[in-house]
């Protein structure tokens, strides 16, 4: 896997005060990373950053090895992106719009519009006014807009702001696609964190414009090993007897906690039945992103507290 | 570049206020002329024998210059540009226009360019504040193109917009005031200019294309800097008013601080009317055709600098 995007040490200073500090991480192609963080704190400046709508204090960003602010051209060709919300000339057609974007990049064709079109599932009303559209619509025409020129790079600042469920399950799934068909990089901001988990492989948290963590969302996949919780009837004793088989285990509120391949389950349970200890329960501890997150942010809180 | 070009162009068109603008254009031209004629209907110009009444006329103006030698130096070199005029008449047998033709409509219908460059004004405040409020900045901004070649494209369709207006005044003025009033006589479409204390004669047609730019050159300047107004400050509503006020107000203004002031000749106003070179008396004395076109140059660097300047290195954050 190629990285696609990478920012180096990026700094963003507005009249002396830090807004994104010393930012650093790479997006590989074919992944969607996800970019999470409470309101303000700084999503929206790095996305701005990384397709130069801004300029950065210090540090780089390079989008497949063109820098954004040395090589603005090479560099942005590369790139489809909605900031913020999917502003559109909303004077003119959904077509008329992506019209506009295909005349000056080269090579967009008129079947490329309309695949694009087809592919965003808005054939039927491309040639009505922008200013009749739903919200939803304007998200999907702005995507159709932002992939005309078959970007490496897709960046979507808070791509499911303002759509109902079954708009939000469509991006999500058509963001999926794109990754895993056409090998695209997708880069998403949100402060949803559910929403994140099921959209992301990779997940970077940032707040007050530090990066606190990256995190694999699939954690399980990658390692196999299991978190697992065991309510047992005598702790002390069952850590003991794991530690004779080689198995770890540790004291937790509701019992011991083990870090287990599958495999094994059946021999600690033997183990532990064969003993004579009572077993009440046994259960995957899955810990969600949120616990994460929220584990991370109050980390840090208390650190600098 | 072209195709930035086209796509303002689209932008201008599909936006149905533009259309207004060209029929409001149109209509005003065919009222003017319909109105010059309904009245010479009403009073028919009494044709009377034109060279007594322009030596009458001389013989008061000699009159007045004796009495105001106190009086400002320009007043006095119009008068005797009036007499001079006068004089040339009578000798070669040119009489002044006594009636209307399509040179006479073509040559007052220079006034509708102030009206036309309000559009124009208007066109350019919008072109760059409107990406802004619209917040389609953002995506024209993100595509393969440097900032400023975003920017120049828009300020060359200005211009584009700002010929066509022109073209459009002078085609329409030509058609209405053809049809309303004919050709006239060939004999007496000439033009008289004064020209260092002699009277010349000019081919009409050429100095009608000359009065068109050298009018439409003032209303260029605040075309100019609506759209710097737009670019720097992103506000249409500001970039009009000023303009607009200026377009209405500016010459007076500058003239009321040319009679008091000497430096009132550095000021944009007293420098865009460049007919005063050919036809009459500069503003403030000493002022020359070369002096005016080198400030005029030095403005319009100004505005493009700071449209330039800032549009291409701000951030972004609508």
């Amino acid at each position: 896997m190629d990285s696609v995007v990478e920012l180096k040490q990026v700094t963003k200073k507005i009249r002396g005060k830090t807004i994104i500090d010393d930012l650093s991480f790479t997006v590989q192609e074919g992944e969607v990373f996800g970019f999470l963080g409470p309101n303000g704190a700084g999503k929206t400046t790095t996305i701005r950053m990384m397709v130069g709508l801004i300029n950065i204090t210090s540090g780089e960003i390079t989008i497949c090895g063109n820098s954004i602010t040395k090589d603005f051209e090479k560099a942005i060709k590369q790139v489809g992106a909605i900031v913020e919300n999917p502003e559109l000339y909303k004077f003119l057609t959904g077509y008329q719009n992506l019209q506009q974007a295909a005349r000056i990049i080269k090579g967009v064709t008129k079947e490329r519009i309309d695949e694009a079109v087809a592919l965003v599932g808005l054939s039927d009303r491309i040639h009505d006014k922008v200013k009749t559209y739903s919200l939803g619509m304007r998200q999907r025409l702005g995507i159709a807009q932002s992939l005309l020129h078959n970007p490496k790079v897709l960046i979507l600042d808070e791509p499911t702001n303002g759509l109902d469920p079954a708009g939000i399950r469509e991006i999500r799934d058509y963001l999926r696609k794109l990754a895993q068909e056409k090998k695209l990089a997708v880069i998403v901001s949100s402060h949803l964190l559910a929403e994140m988990e099921m959209m992301c492989d990779r997940i970077a948290i940032i707040q007050k414009g530090k990066l606190i963590n990256v995190q694999s969302v699939r954690n399980e996949v990658e390692t196999d090993k299991k978190t697992y919780l065991c309510d047992v009837n005598n702790r002390k004793q069952a850590i003991a007897l794991l530690a004779k088989h080689h198995i770890q285990a540790t004291e937790h509120t509701e019992g011991i906690q083990l870090l287990l391949e599958t495999t094994q389950v059946p021999d600690v349970l033997k183990i532990l039945l064969q003993n004579d200890l009572l077993v009440f329960e046994m259960k995957v501890i899955k810990k969600s992103l949120e616990d994460r997150f929220l584990e991370i942010t109050q980390e840090e809180a208390i650190m600098h507290a | 570049m072209l195709k930035l070009i086209q796509n303002e162009w689209v932008k201008i068109w599909k936006q149905k206020s533009t259309l207004l603008m060209m029929v409001l254009v149109i209509l005003m031209v065919f009222a003017a002329g319909g109105l010059m004629k309904y009245f010479d209907s009403k009073e028919p110009p009494a044709k009377s024998d034109w060279k007594q009444e322009l030596q009458a006329e001389n013989k008061n103006l000699k009159q007045n210059l004796e009495q105001m030698d106190m009086a400002a130096p320009s007043a006095i070199e119009y008068q005797k540009k009036q007499i001079a005029i006068n004089e040339y008449r009578i000798k070669h047998d040119l009489a002044p226009d006594q009636e209307r033709t399509v040179w006479t409509f073509l040559r007052d219908s220079t006034d509708f360019i102030s009206f036309a460059g309000l559009f124009v004004i208007i066109v350019a405040a919008g072109i760059v504040a409107h990406e802004f409020s619209w917040g389609t900045i953002k995506i024209l901004l993100i595509k393969p193109y440097k900032r400023w070649k975003v920017l120049l494209s828009k300020y060359l369709s200005v211009n584009l917009f700002f010929l066509l207006m022109l073209a459009v005044v002078f085609v329409t003025a030509g058609i209405t005031g053809f049809v309303l009033f004919g050709s006239g006589e060939a004999a007496n479409n000439v033009h008289l200019a004064y020209v260092d204390g002699k009277v010349v004669e000019q081919n009409l047609f050429f100095y009608l294309v000359k009065t068109y730019a050298l009018n439409s050159l003032s209303v260029y300047m605040l075309v100019t800097m609506a759209f710097m107004i737009s670019a720097v400050f992103r506000n249409s509503g500001l970039a009009i008013g000023l303009s607009v006020f200026l377009l209405l107000m500016g010459g007076t203004i500058t003239n009321l601080l040319a009679a008091k002031f000497d430096w009132a000749k550095y000021s944009l106003f007293a420098n865009t009317n460049l007919m005063q070179y050919f036809d009459g008396i500069p503003l403030v004395e000493g002022m020359t055709m070369t002096f005016s076109i080198t400030m005029l140059l030095i403005y319009f660097a100004i505005f493009h600098l700071l449209a330039f300047g800032i549009f291409t290195k701000r951030d972004i954050s609508v």
